[in-house]
């Protein structure tokens, strides 16, 4: 009776497509990936086999060196000031009532736009003459700040659009979280004569903590990732002042041709992503078990 | 403390957050309606003297808004469709056909693609596409955005039907129901909320892609919207009406579906990085 799902042909059809765009788009470059990174690839001639040069080559390598220093400090500022900002927010947002909903939607907002066109918007509030930063600073007789052409502005404002952007969507994660509690354990402490205070910190981070190790997980991948909002905001500039491991890799490819050096500093971004995360399950969030929602 | 004050601080609190996230729109809203520089400088949250509507026309027909406008949605919607009906299919052979060890290997296998972090592998698909000779044709991002939604449309997907029952099915098979026409006529409509949340966020994720847009497509005729935003900033740098026009055209599709579907929206992204 069931033979009509155990036709092969039908079955093979409907897999085949799926698997031959995976195999074509993940499993080959990754491939391909791992083999041009062993080589000193141009684009042009043929590949020489260098061994590992590639990967001592870019430890050496100074640019390389201050761009990883810059996903670094992505890095720290989003796991150190990111991630308590959006655990207070998230509280708050949960302590209301009345527009709960209104806060969620509008702090998600800006999540689910083009990084390159938030680059814009942002690169046009940092203008130095007509943007509304350098506005708001005539207001108090300061200014002008020039941030994205000043080596010591850049970073931090490429950082605060950053954290514009994606501060909200893990806010609305952590929200979902505290809502799911169940409402007994906040009556019950209520009663016993704890304050607000109290039952955030003492009853609702404890009961969050799975949640929040995801979001650390999530920053740490992310900051790692970063690669649009430089190429579109400060292009790496001002003298490499914001140049990230993504941006510097996709520039040595696609602008110098060094697709063999280009594909070894990707595979780098990859293990550290790898590496990074797998320690902080290791030493963090061991024994949590994971979140469904 | 009194309880109405008490009650309200929440409230300061969130709004000024708001504030920090609306301004900005404001403020690029009004800098689009102004006729020139100086009025924005001077007064950058007064209305506009005189509301240039004339800007958007500009912005929409002479600097080709309306080209990257089409190229975004066409190829936003083309890909998204054709990567939710093969996930679709997919996930309907692993989670319905009777091929249980065949289908196990496989999903496990498409899985691993959501360990793969995008920017890895930037490099050597654009050699790929260069080696299919589609490089600066819109195939360089359909072919890449379709499967690059695969691996998690799938997780989602298959997860939804395996929490149908398989009853009605049964049923339909009985009346003599093939396996292609099962998936049309009843587990694509059973499985339609799952379709509609996974075909919005890889839409939303084509229609914001910048990296493949940027590198993979350089005639200017086929770019699509967030690359052709970051152009036309560069060449109508300081006139600053015109590039707060452009960045209206961009956000306001996708502001009108997150008001329209902002739950599906909410959930299947945030459904997508959690079990991812």
């Amino acid at each position: 009776m069931k033979n009509a799902l155990r036709n092969p042909y039908v079955y093979v059809a409907f897999i085949l497509p799926t698997i031959a765009l995976y195999f074509l788009f993940f499993i080959y470059p990754m491939i391909m990936s791992v083999y041009y990174g062993f080589t000193d690839w141009d684009g042009l001639n043929k590949p020489n086999f260098i061994g590992s040069d590639n990967f001592a080559t870019a430890f050496r390598d100074p640019e390389f060196r201050s761009s990883m220093l810059n996903n670094v400090y992505i890095l720290l500022f989003s796991c150190c000031v990111q991630v308590p900002l959006i655990v207070v927010f998230s509280l708050v947002i949960s302590s209301v009532k009345r527009l709960q909903g209104f806060y969620k939607t509008t702090v998600f907002m800006p999540s689910i736009l083009s990084t390159s066109v938030i680059g814009i918007l942002w690169g046009y509030i940092y203008d130095p003459d007509v943007g509304l930063l350098n506005n708001l600073l005539k207001l108090f007789g300061a200014g002008p700040i020039y941030w994205l052409a000043e080596s010591k502005w850049a970073m931090l404002s490429i950082l605060i659009t950053n954290a514009w952007q994606w501060m909200g969507f893990y806010i609305v994660l952590i929200l979902a979280a505290i809502l799911a509690i169940p409402k007994e354990i906040d009556e019950a402490a209520r009663i016993d004569g704890a304050s607000g205070a109290q039952r955030a910190w003492h009853l609702t981070v404890p009961l969050i903590k799975p949640v929040v190790n995801v979001v650390i997980m999530l920053s740490i991948a992310g900051a790692l990732r970063v690669v649009d909002i430089v190429l579109v905001m400060t292009g790496g500039g001002p003298a490499g002042a914001t140049e990230v491991m993504a941006s510097y890799m996709v520039n040595k490819a696609i602008k110098y041709g060094e697709y063999g050096y280009g594909t070894a500093l990707a595979i780098i971004i990859f293990v550290f992503a790898l590496v990074l995360t797998a320690a902080y399950q290791i030493l963090f969030a061991r024994r949590q078990e994971r979140l469904e929602y | 403390m009194p309880a109405a004050i008490k009650k309200t601080i929440p409230h300061v609190v969130l709004l000024a957050y708001v504030a920090v996230i609306l301004v900005p729109f404001l403020f690029v809203l009004l800098s689009s309606f102004k006729a020139n520089n100086v009025e924005i400088a001077t007064r950058p949250f007064g209305l506009p003297k005189i509301w240039a509507f004339e800007n958007y026309k500009e912005a929409w027909v002479k600097a080709k808004i309306s080209v990257y406008f089409w190229n975004s949605l066409y190829l936003s919607l083309s890909s998204a469709v054709a990567g939710v009906l093969l996930a679709a299919a997919t996930a309907f052979a692993l989670t319905r056909m009777k091929f249980e060890s065949a289908s196990r290997w496989i999903y496990q296998f498409v899985l691993i693609g959501m360990l793969i972090p995008g920017n890895v592998l930037f490099i050597a698909q654009y050699l790929l596409v260069r080696n299919l000779g589609i490089l600066n044709t819109h195939w360089s991002l359909f072919l890449p955005y379709t499967a690059g939604a695969l691996p998690i449309s799938v997780l989602l997907i298959a997860a939804f039907m395996r929490s149908i029952p398989g009853e009605l099915e049964e049923a339909a098979i009985v009346d003599g129901l093939s396996a292609p026409g099962l998936f049309v006529r009843i587990l694509l409509p059973l499985t339609l909320p799952a379709l509609v949340t996974v075909f919005i966020v890889n839409f939303l994720g084509n229609w914001n892609e910048y990296l493949l847009a940027n590198f993979f497509l350089n005639k200017d005729s086929l770019r699509t919207l967030p690359t052709g935003m970051v152009g036309f900033r560069d060449a109508f740098q300081t006139n600053y009406a015109l590039i707060c026009t452009g960045i209206v055209f961009s956000v306001v599709p996708v502001l009108v579906l997150y008001a329209l579907l902002q739950k599906n929206i909410i959930e299947g992204l945030t459904a997508g990085s959690v079990k991812g």
